[in-house]
């Protein structure tokens, strides 16, 4: 029994590392979010600030992608869906023979890299263009036509995956019922089949529209002039990072925790419900006077939405209200301080050091009685001089704050307080 | 009318039927086969302007493999060993990461497929959660953690572990990590999808019939998995070897990824035959590897994807 309790233990921790490992990275990054300082980070926590999220909603090239980004989706949601279902129509209907093969090749955009259907599709449709004569500025070369080309061709498999699984389940002597009730094609393939997929086409509509919304690797090749949310981004990160990013990071997570709980409770509901019905008696199915249990009752998903729900009214009310100024002016305040501090012992250790120097030049040169007061033409008078020092210890706190790029020597030892203090 | 096209239309009408033939015909000659055909001829083409292309001039050549392989013509090396070190380095590392999600992943998909509860959901909705956040965010999240003043090293250097911030970025760890954390995902549902379909009494029978639990890992479990854990390893590996985004935030600057040696080919010398040939090298490297590597284990195509 004890071997098993440690086995227990054991699991759980690893659960917990596995967590963390994925949840973690983030939680850190919505954190950096809410902090003050231009660079993201977590720690030293300096102020709660909502002034990031007001910098993502003023940037025009962020609001633009995710305007081509639901262009593009939705381009991609309706061609892939529509490829997807005739491709999983077609599965159940293909000479057995031909099967393997066909499923290999509607299979093999999910492995081949996205880099290389990026590229497939720019080479392939270039040459298109110009065999049909048209000039660079036709559809079929602008970034919009080539990316929901670009990503439906492995996006049509994802769709064919999902509509498959749901598709075995179909029985097609309903459509030869309908079909000898004297429907036609279309009829039956709009009032039998198609109900009977509609929650399989609806996932993968939803699928098929975030693989489109995050893709990258083909987009990159294939955009053009239609830059989407995710090219954007990859732009912003690699050219330098700001927390306006964990802002809009902020959003997307909080966005998807909503979908999966709200998702998640309406499953456990439907469960509740279902058991509900089946352990009621006759008489209060008949009687109307069946109490199913409330939205709220063993379903965690619903009370975590709730709380969700909750917490995020909290934080945007907070965020109507609240003004981080003091506290940023708090925070510069202590900084300046710390500086001016540093500045401060620097210049004593300086001094000190000089004074010892001088000391020591004068028990090393006791015959010259140039050595206590040195004179200016001396070789090495200035240097010793703590008078020129204190003088440029002086000087150096007024430039200091905005002067980085200061060429004189005391100018490079002060670098480390000057980057903090932006 | 062959007989075979005519017993279709009669099944599915004549109006449906060529909507449904013409989406599929579109779908795998127009978008998979053609274009990648059309890679591969324009991979061994010469690098010409528009106005010279289909003249004189445009001939096959085997140029572009050349340069892989033996670097630019009158160069003062042997061999592109620039080049040749990137791509052996990304095919190394990308085994690497599907390892180590392998076995980091193992034993979650277990965990998941055999244990009955409400906190089972829970869990397998905060596994997909991540998923949904775009690719850039994640390596963006995982940036912020590894960079310099970042959290890990904010905290190793408070716990005193190190004297001075480690740089992550540029020892690669950072990158090995972004690509484990992207793919995890990939990894655990085909695992966890075989492990689920188990019947739980040949676990018991190995059990109560004395096997130790690696034994029955070994003996019951994993020989049972094997097309689960084929199909997430061969996702993952091609998805890691193709990665583009997480080298490029969380890549060091001296270290190259070789989808990033193509994007410039294409982006920044405006080579493109010469950056379709390496796309070709690496999709037809990646499938020989995969190819071979199903041989090895005895496990079909078609399992792929399930």
């Amino acid at each position: 029994m004890k071997n098993f309790s440690l086995m227990r233990i054991s699991i759980w921790v690893y659960l917990a590392i596995f967590f963390a490992y994925l949840l973690g990275p983030l939680v850190i990054m919505s954190v950096t979010a809410f902090n003050s300082p231009s660079f993201p980070r977590a720690a030293p926590w300096e102020c709660l600030t909502f002034e990031w999220f007001s910098a993502l909603f003023q940037d025009e090239r962020i609001l633009n992608g995710i305007k081509n980004s639901i262009l593009v989706g939705l381009g991609t949601v309706t061609l892939s869906v529509a490829m997807g279902l005739a491709g999983a129509l077609m599965l159940t209907q293909i000479w057995p023979k031909l099967r393997a093969t066909y499923y290999t090749i509607i299979i093999a955009p999910i492995l081949v890299p996205g880099v290389v259907i990026g590229i497939s599709t720019l080479v392939f449709w270039d040459r298109v263009n110009r065999m049909l004569g048209l000039g660079a500025d036709s559809f079929l070369s602008s970034g919009l036509f080539l990316t929901v080309i670009g990503q439906s061709t492995f996006i049509a498999s994802y769709c064919m995956l999902v509509l498959v699984a749901r598709l075995q389940r179909y029985d097609s002597a309903l459509t030869e019922a309908a079909l000898d009730l004297g429907a036609s094609h279309a009829q039956t393939f709009r009032k039998v089949l198609l109900p009977f997929m509609r929650p399989a086409i609806a996932s993968a509509a939803v699928l098929a529209f975030l693989a489109s919304f995050e893709n990258y690797n083909t987009t990159t090749f294939t955009f053009g002039e239609y830059p989407t949310l995710t090219i954007e981004l990859a732009q912003k990160v690699r050219y330098g990072i700001t927390p306006a990013i964990s802002a809009l990071a902020f959003i997307i997570v909080l966005l998807t925790v909503f979908a999966a709980l709200f998702n998640e409770a309406k499953i456990r509901r439907q469960e509740l419900v279902a058991a509900a019905r089946k352990t009621a008696t006759v008489e209060e199915l008949e009687t109307g006077k069946l109490r199913l249990p409330g939205f709220l009752s063993s379903n965690t998903a619903a009370v975590l939405l709730v709380v969700v729900a909750m917490a995020t009214i909290a934080v945007v009310g907070t965020a109507t209200v609240y003004s981080p100024a003091q506290c940023i002016a708090d925070v510069k305040e202590t900084k300046r301080l710390e500086t001016e501090l540093r500045i401060q012992q620097l210049r004593e250790r300086r001094a000190q050091e000089a004074a010892q120097r001088e000391a020591e030049q004068g028990a090393n040169a006791p015959a010259t009685d140039t050595a206590p007061k040195p004179s200016n033409d001396s070789g090495f008078g200035n240097v010793f001089n703590p008078g020129t020092l204190q003088d440029g210890g002086t000087e150096t706190p007024e430039e200091e704050p905005d002067n980085s790029g200061d060429s004189s020597g005391s100018g490079s030892i002060f670098a480390p307080s000057n980057l903090q203090s932006n | 009318m062959p007989r075979f096209l005519r017993e279709y239309f009669n099944r599915n009408g004549v109006g449906l039927g060529s909507i449904m033939l013409g989406l599929v015909l579109f779908w795998t000659i127009g978008l998979i086969i053609l274009p990648q055909l059309s890679m591969l001829d324009f991979s061994f083409r010469p690098n010409l302007p528009p106005p010279e292309i289909g003249g004189p001039k445009d001939l096959y050549t085997l140029e572009n493999y050349k340069y892989l392989i033996f670097g630019p013509e009158g160069g003062s090396q042997d061999y592109n060993a620039v080049d040749l070190k990137v791509f052996y380095r990304t095919l190394i590392a990308a085994v690497l990461v599907t390892l180590f999600n392998l076995m980091l992943c193992y034993p979650i998909a277990y965990y998941l497929a055999q244990t009955n509860g409400n906190h089972i959901r829970i869990l397998a909705l905060m596994l997909i959660i991540p998923y949904w956040i775009n690719e850039i965010l994640r390596a963006f999240a995982l940036r912020i953690i590894f960079g310099e003043s970042g959290v890990l090293n904010n905290l190793l250097v408070g716990m005193g572990v190190f004297d001075t911030p480690f740089d992550f970025i540029r020892n690669d760890i950072a990158l090995y990590a972004g690509l484990g954390y992207a793919y995890i995902l990939l990894m655990i549902f085909p695992i966890y999808n075989v492990i689920e379909s188990l019947d739980r009494n040949q676990i018991e029978a190995a059990r109560d019939m004395g096997a130790s639990w690696t034994r029955i890992h070994r003996r019951v479990v994993i020989p049972y998995a094997k097309p689960g854990i084929s199909s997430g390893c061969t996702m993952v590996f091609m998805l890691s070897a193709g990665a583009l985004a997480a080298p490029q935030i969380l890549g060091g600057p001296s270290s190259l990824w070789f989808t990033q040696l193509i994007y410039q080919q294409f982006n920044d010398n405006s080579d493109w035959p010469q950056g379709a040939a390496y796309a070709v090298v690496l999709l037809v490297t990646c499938i020989l590897l995969v190819l071979a590597l199903m041989r090895v284990f005895k496990v079909n195509m078609g399992d792929i994807g399930k």
